[in-house]
């Protein structure tokens, strides 16, 4: 298995775009993602030929006709099952699940969170629009309550899903957020989610122009977003604001934003920790951007290693064959009791 | 006075005891041995006791996990057989359940509405009574879904965007159940996602009214006009036997009037209908006239409404004794048979004196017409047999039409569902005697053309004249 695949340096130069019209509206997050990709993948050193993109359905899921590698458009919701199939096919593959707040959450939504329990060693890239982009403007899973779209005209009704509380529940062993907007972050975290062994989950906040416009406004707009945003670096406290003023501390069980002035303020501050075993702070974490009073977390929130499924999947099969020795289906007829399961 | 009285020894419930077991090794007597027969009432195997060595200690009754798996043996009452059994609906106290009746409303005149097919769908349903819509947004239907969520609220309805179409379905499953109105908007990835749940509700007796307006497949194909889930919805809905009528409008005023008529047809006969669209006919705008009357339902005796009038009732699709399970396969092709009997629609144009025959439903019907017209100016004897039920497929209605016929010309947008159709229809009703059949077919998106259907038919004739 090749979970850091040697650089090839042939591949450093290969070119990621493929001939495709790209077919995005003018002005979506979702060609700042693309680019960025195009940037990471030959950094990553892996050859473009062992590089797959799967995706299911909606406006993030054209990403595999726009890149140069083996690319799977699949059925809606279904990515991470098809993405399950490729890697045990196949699992030197470098495997990217191209997926939207839609796609993955609603009709997806069982998929998803097996794919993250089992820990295959693949990459999951979610844009979140917080819409149905592809279809026109409806409701996602991760619209606020009281958004007015076309089928919810006098406000949604239901609660959104949290996709960083949701993994990490599920048991992701890497989860990290980044903005479209913000293209260095973007592909710094696309590096390290491909550097990590297992199942990495990035979200990525992405404006929808023409459904959604402005829906990330606080964390996107120059003016105001170094108030709204802290950057997650692994052992450095939680400290934000233009000026570097404010930090987050543990109340009880609840995070709480405190003004720094002065060395004695810096006290109690939290220092962040990626690898963090028990997810009660991962998870706190996570619930911030549910919080007005807080600010938005962004980067990678947990980088956990742990045995990964294609990893003891093949390991399995080797172990049975070395106690059982290789098989040969023409003795397995004729053995006693092939047929008594016990 | 002192009484001394036996303790009470066990009895087994067979319709109650799972066969779990625990009996059987809390029993220090032996008395209790695991079961070798199924219970036709429960499809589990209960334990069996034998009483000679008990002496009833009790300790079967503390193991038992079931509430009604063993019961005490009282020597001095007598045990009535009925006691061994689920207790039956006759012996319930709860009413018998009625129906509380709709109404139909007088609807004051009002200018014909200029509408695309989708709304005119929607509105039907509205007019219908329909106040329970569930979706999940798919092109090129969701605009119907989304008239529905604006008018729904203050019409006292219900609007729900479900996770997936799986979930769509199985929520009309729950809200038909109730016996309340319910539909859903949906295209043909969607529909495939929804047929396990169809399977279930017409297992079940459970109606609802799914309007598939089709698009390009398979797969994921496109969002264009095709009319390839003819297959589906007239052979295909999920395992079993199913079937459920299957209505094909051809235009605005008909998207309303059938979607009107496929609410009565579902609750008539408890069973699913489909609406077969294609994308073309969804987009359309049109001129829609609104009917004189409006329907306000009223609760069937059956819905599991959740009162007190239907506590009785029971909603499922499960009979796991097989006698039973064929008496309700019985029951259901007896009302697919009365459908076949008495269902089948269609539309006919210029048949009369037709010696040239176009089948076509959907909006090829629509440039057939247009084709007929043409023909028909130029001399030729062409008529338009239009489906306005796919299933039944209406062969009542066609069949004297055939004698007449030198050629039959099928026009559709998949690769020969309607034929298919048109062929097992004809196959059923024992027609050898059958004119030459050709076809117009287009698929992917692609709608056949007024002239290639004329082509079509000229060639047909030409090469008659000729030989
Ligand atoms: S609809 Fe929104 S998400 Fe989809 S391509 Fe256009 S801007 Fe991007
Ligand atoms: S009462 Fe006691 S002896 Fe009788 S069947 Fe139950 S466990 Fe056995
Ligand atoms: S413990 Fe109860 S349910 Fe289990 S086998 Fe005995 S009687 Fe049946």
């Amino acid at each position: 298995m090749a979970d850091n695949p040697a650089v090839d340096q042939k591949s450093a130069k290969a070119n990621f775009a493929s001939d495709q019209d790209v077919r995005w509206c003018p002005g979506c997050g979702d060609y700042a993602i693309l680019a960025q990709m195009k940037k990471v993948l030959p950094e990553i050193g892996v050859p473009r030929e062992k590089v797959v993109f799967i995706s299911g359905i909606g406006c993030a899921s054209r990403f595999p006709y726009y890149i140069n590698s083996y690319g799977f458009h699949t059925i809606h919701g279904r990515a991470p099952a098809v993405a399950t199939g490729v890697k045990l096919a196949n699992p030197e593959l470098s495997v990217w699940i191209i997926t939207g707040d839609g796609d993955s959450l609603s009709i997806g939504g069982n998929h998803l969170l097996h794919l993250c329990r089992r820990n295959l060693n693949v990459n999951i890239i979610l844009f979140n629009n917080q819409i149905y982009g592809l279809t026109k403007g409806q409701y996602s899973p991760t619209s606020p309550v009281g958004k007015r779209t076309k089928t919810t005209p006098y406000g949604s009704l239901d609660t959104p899903f949290n996709p960083m509380s949701l993994v990490l529940g599920a048991g992701a062993s890497f989860v990290a957020r980044t903005i479209d907007r913000d293209t260095k972050h973007m592909a710094a975290t696309f590096k390290r989610a491909a550097a990590h062994k297992g199942c990495s989950f990035v979200e990525v906040y992405q404006n929808c122009i023409i459904f959604n416009d402005g829906a990330f406004q606080s964390v996107t707009d120059p003016k105001i977003k170094q108030e709204n945003l802290l950057y997650l670096e692994d052992g450095r406290e939680l400290v934000y604001g233009a000026d570097n003023d404010k930090g987050i501390r543990l109340e009880g069980l609840k995070l709480e934003a405190a003004a720094l002035n002065g060395p004695e303020s810096r006290n109690g501050l939290l220092k962040h920790q990626e690898t963090m075993p028990d997810e009660a702070y991962t998870y706190l974490l996570s619930k911030m951007t549910e919080r007005p009073d807080l600010p938005t977390p962004i980067g990678v929130f947990r980088a956990l290693e742990r045995p990964t499924y294609d990893e003891v999947f093949m390991q399995q099969i080797d172990d049975v064959t070395q106690k059982k020795g290789k098989g040969n289906l023409k003795e397995l007829f004729i053995t006693g009791n092939t047929w008594k399961v016990d | 006075m002192l009484q001394t009285r036996e303790r009470p020894k066990p009895v087994v419930l067979p319709a109650y005891c799972k066969g779990c077991g625990r009996c059987v090794s809390a029993c220090p007597q032996h008395c209790i041995t695991l079961g070798t027969e199924i219970n036709p009432e429960s499809g589990l195997i209960p334990v069996e006791i034998d009483l000679e060595k008990c002496n009833g200690c009790g300790l079967c009754f503390a193991a038992c996990p079931e509430p009604y798996g063993l019961t005490a043996y009282d020597p001095l009452m007598d045990l009535d057989e009925s006691y061994l059994k689920f207790p039956d609906e006759d012996s319930s106290t709860a009413p018998v359940p009625q129906e509380i009746s709709g109404e139909t409303l007088p609807l004051p005149p009002v200018e014909p509405l200029m509408i695309k097919g989708t709304y005119a769908a929607a509105i039907g349903a509205l007019l219908a009574g329909c106040r329970h819509f569930f979706g999940y947004p798919i092109t090129p239907s969701t605009e119907g879904a989304e008239l529905m969520a604006k008018l729904l609220p203050n019409l006292n309805g219900v609007f729900v965007q479900a996770v997936s179409e799986v979930a769509t379905v199985n929520m009309m499953y729950g809200c038909g159940g109730a016996g309340m109105p319910c539909m859903t908007f949906t295209s043909s990835p969607g529909f495939s996602l929804m047929l396990e749940g169809v399977s279930y509700m017409i297992g079940a007796e459970v109606p609802g009214v799914f309007i598939n307006i089709m698009r390009g497949g398979p797969g994921l194909g496109n969002i264009g006009p095709e009319q390839a889930d003819i297959k589906l919805a007239c052979r295909g809905l999920g395992h079993g036997n199913t079937h459920a009528i299957v209505l094909t409008p051809d235009s605005p005023q008909e998207m309303l009037d059938l979607t009107m008529l496929a609410f009565e047809l579902t609750f008539k006969y408890r069973n699913p209908v489909v609406l077969l669209g294609d994308g073309y006919l969804g987009q359309i705008t049109g001129k829609v006239k609104l009917p004189e009357r409006m329907i306000k339902p009223g609760i069937p005796s059956w819905g599991v409404y959740g009162d007190d009038m239907h506590r009785r009732n029971l909603i499922c699709s499960i009979q796991l004794s097989e006698p039973d399970l064929e008496i309700h396969n019985l029951h259901l092709n007896e009302k697919y048979q009365r459908i076949i009997e008495s269902e089948q629609r269609a539309d006919c144009f210029h048949c009369d004196d037709a010696d040239t025959l176009i089948i076509a439903a959907n909006t090829p019907a629509r440039m057939a017409k247009g084709a007929v017209q043409v023909l028909r100016d130029r001399g030729v004897k062409a008529g338009l047999f239009r489906p306005i039920t796919l299933w039944p497929f209406p062969i009542d209605i066609l069949a004297p039409l055939l004698p007449k016929l030198r050629q039959i010309v099928i026009v559709e947008a998949s690769n020969g569902q309607l034929e298919d159709e048109l062929r097992l229809a004809l196959s059923h009703a024992e027609i050898i005697d059958v004119p030459p059949i050709s076809h117009v077919r287009h698929f992917g998106g692609v709608l056949p053309q007024q002239q290639e259907i004329i082509d079509r038919v000229l060639e047909t004739i030409d090469t008659e004249v000729t030989s």
